[in-house]
């Protein structure tokens, strides 16, 4: 019951919920992302990280470092950091925990069908794959030459198997079907958390209703600019929008017609909440439309925190954490590549 | 009593006679002095001057060929380096581009784990012109970059066409590239952020910048050699 999330929250969540609170008060602050600014190696950024929580994860890491080795350290952070929530979690709440995975989940199978397409060698592809999307059989996705036998070999017995039914097919996998699958697998999925949310009720439906919208939306967006200019036709653009969210049904509709940028900005500007992020653009210009958005979702997840009892929380602290690993991917490419002019084009401060 | 006749170095000759004092002879005094033959004496002043103004002229004729060489010489090491630096800032352009798209999509999609091992005809292709080649007259490598091969030939690669075609020709030839460039990209996904497409075109002009920069090379090494030739000839 709505309200009354007090009397019960606490006998199963309230532990984890602290948990997650104090994990929050880790996330890096302006002063440490100004400090990381003024590097001028990647070796003063490990100096810097080794003094906040990814201290024990970097500290051994030999010299000369790389990009990609900082974000792989400061992954398995969060990974050891979900699985100590999710080892300790009932449910629903694990549930819940797995849920937020399952995107990871579908981008490791898609990475490994089309690596395998483009005959790459598998424990290659495994290393690639985020930790957070892992499970037993994945390494079998390698045999299977279309959507029905990548489904019947691997995939049913595992958490996707349900959002396969739209995408089953006996089409060879090309390039063009294994993107259709992962926007279909991806839409299925979002659908499935936010009825999940729903069912939850209580303030764990109304902020991750919110939450979910915003991803959805943004989804469709993004779906739109990417597929301008290419074969896809606007039927199947349409069909990869989220049945859900402040764009759906007839925000979606004009998208699917949109053939350029600025006619995007048209038809979100006539919403309210995503009239603030394109004032901030200038016209036919989209470089800076990630960053209005991830500004955006980052408000909105650090406003779940202003409220008790939720599960909203726990999505909250994952999503940050992905994005205060953007940022420091953003901030080493820029000291790496002697771009330190750059740097304040992509890093979203979280506090 | 003898008389001959010596060539000097100028072309005009010396006669000497020997003179002696004979009885019953006419006195002959013996005496040296420069006699011009009389039937050529002006046609060779005429080509001894001409020589003489020949070799006046000489000197200035080469120090403003010489001149000629160096300033070619400077010009195209000027070019080379202009063309060195928009490299640099066309590949920082597309690393950091690059880098944004990654961070735009994520590390699992832009990575070289997923790059194609199949085979397949390259897009783009390296022709080299050496002067050893029958049809090639110039005396220095020419390199040219073929783009985009991989579509039809025949309509890509003519530039020249007619002025009443020329504005569907160009249309359908930016449509075919524009094609070609998102094929290339598919490796990536079908639908990749703008971000992608953006670092695509800025390697595509550095490696344009990178023929250019051969080109431009081979150019300059054959002007240096001009002027090495020329400072060894003015040595000897």
């Amino acid at each position: 019951m709505y309200g009354f999330e007090a009397m019960t929250f606490n006998v199963h969540s309230g532990y984890l919920e602290a948990i997650v609170r104090g994990y929050r008060s880790g996330l890096l602050t302006a002063a440490d992302y100004n400090n990381l600014c003024q590097c001028e190696t990647l070796d003063d950024i490990k100096m810097h990280l080794t003094a906040t929580e990814y201290g024990p994860y970097l500290q051994n890491e030999p010299s000369p470092l790389h990009t990609t080795t900082i974000v792989e350290k400061c992954t398995l952070k969060l990974v050891d950091e979900y699985k100590h929530m999710l080892c300790q979690a009932t449910e629903p709440l694990s549930t819940f925990l797995e849920y937020i995975t399952y995107g990871h989940m579908i981008d490791n199978v898609v990475l490994i069908v089309t690596g395998t397409l483009h005959e790459r060698d598998v424990q290659e592809l495994l290393e690639k794959c985020h930790p957070l999307g892992m499970f037993d059989s994945i390494a079998t996705l390698a045999v299977a030459q279309n959507m029905r036998e990548l489904y019947r070999l691997v995939l049913v017995d595992t958490p996707l198997a349900p959002y396969f039914s739209e995408c089953i097919t006996s089409e060879d996998l090309d390039d063009m079907n294994i993107e259709i699958m992962r926007n279909t697998l991806y839409k299925a999925y979002l659908e499935d958390f936010y009825r999940f949310c729903r069912k939850l009720g209580g303030a764990t439906a109304e902020i991750m209703s919110d939450l979910l919208s915003f991803e959805a939306d943004r989804r469709a967006v993004n779906i739109t600019i990417n597929s301008i200019g290419t074969e896809l036709t606007r039927e199947d653009r349409k069909k990869l929008y989220s049945s859900f969210g402040l764009l759906y049904p007839y925000g979606h509709e004009e998208l699917a017609a949109c053939e350029d940028i600025d006619q995007v900005r048209a038809v979100m500007e006539k919403y309210p909440p995503y009239q603030s992020i394109f004032s901030k653009l200038s016209y036919g210009e989209s470089q800076l439309l990630d960053k209005a958005f991830y500004e955006e979702e980052v408000k909105r997840l650090c406003l779940s925190f202003e409220q008790q009892f939720h599960f909203g929380v726990f999505f909250a602290y994952m999503r940050l954490k992905e994005q205060e690993i953007r940022n420091l991917m953003w901030i080493s490419e820029c000291v790496a590549q002697n771009q330190k002019s750059r740097v304040h084009d992509s890093v979203v401060f979280i506090f | 009593m003898g008389l001959w006749l010596e060539p000097n170095s100028n072309g005009r000759t010396y006669c000497s006679s020997l003179s002696c004092n004979f009885r019953n002879l006419p006195q002959v005094q013996l005496r040296s002095r420069i006699v011009d033959t009389p039937i050529s004496n002006r046609r060779t002043e005429m080509t001894m001057e001409r020589q003489q103004r020949e070799e006046e002229k000489k000197p200035q004729t080469s120090e403003n060929d010489k001149d000629e060489k160096v300033v070619q010489f400077l010009d195209s090491l000027n070019d080379y380096l202009t063309l060195m630096d928009s490299l640099s800032s066309a590949l920082r352009q597309g690393w950091l581009e690059l880098a944004s798209a990654r961070h735009s999509m994520g590390s699992w999609r832009i990575n070289s784990a997923i790059l194609d091992h199949k085979f397949h005809s390259a897009s783009t292709t390296l022709q080299l012109s050496s002067p050893d080649d029958s049809n090639y007259n110039m005396k220095q490598p020419h390199f040219t970059l073929r783009k985009w091969e991989s579509c039809d030939d025949e309509d890509f690669q003519s530039k020249e066409v007619k002025l009443d075609e020329d504005e569907v020709q160009k249309n359908s030839d930016d449509v075919q590239v524009q094609k070609e460039r998102s094929k290339t990209l598919l490796v990536f996904g079908a639908l990749v952020s703008p971000k992608l497409r953006d670092a695509q075109l800025s390697f595509e002009t550095a490696l344009e910048t990178l023929v250019d920069i051969a080109n431009r090379r081979s150019v300059m090494l054959s002007a240096y050699d001009h002027v090495r030739e020329e400072i060894l000839g003015t040595k000897q």
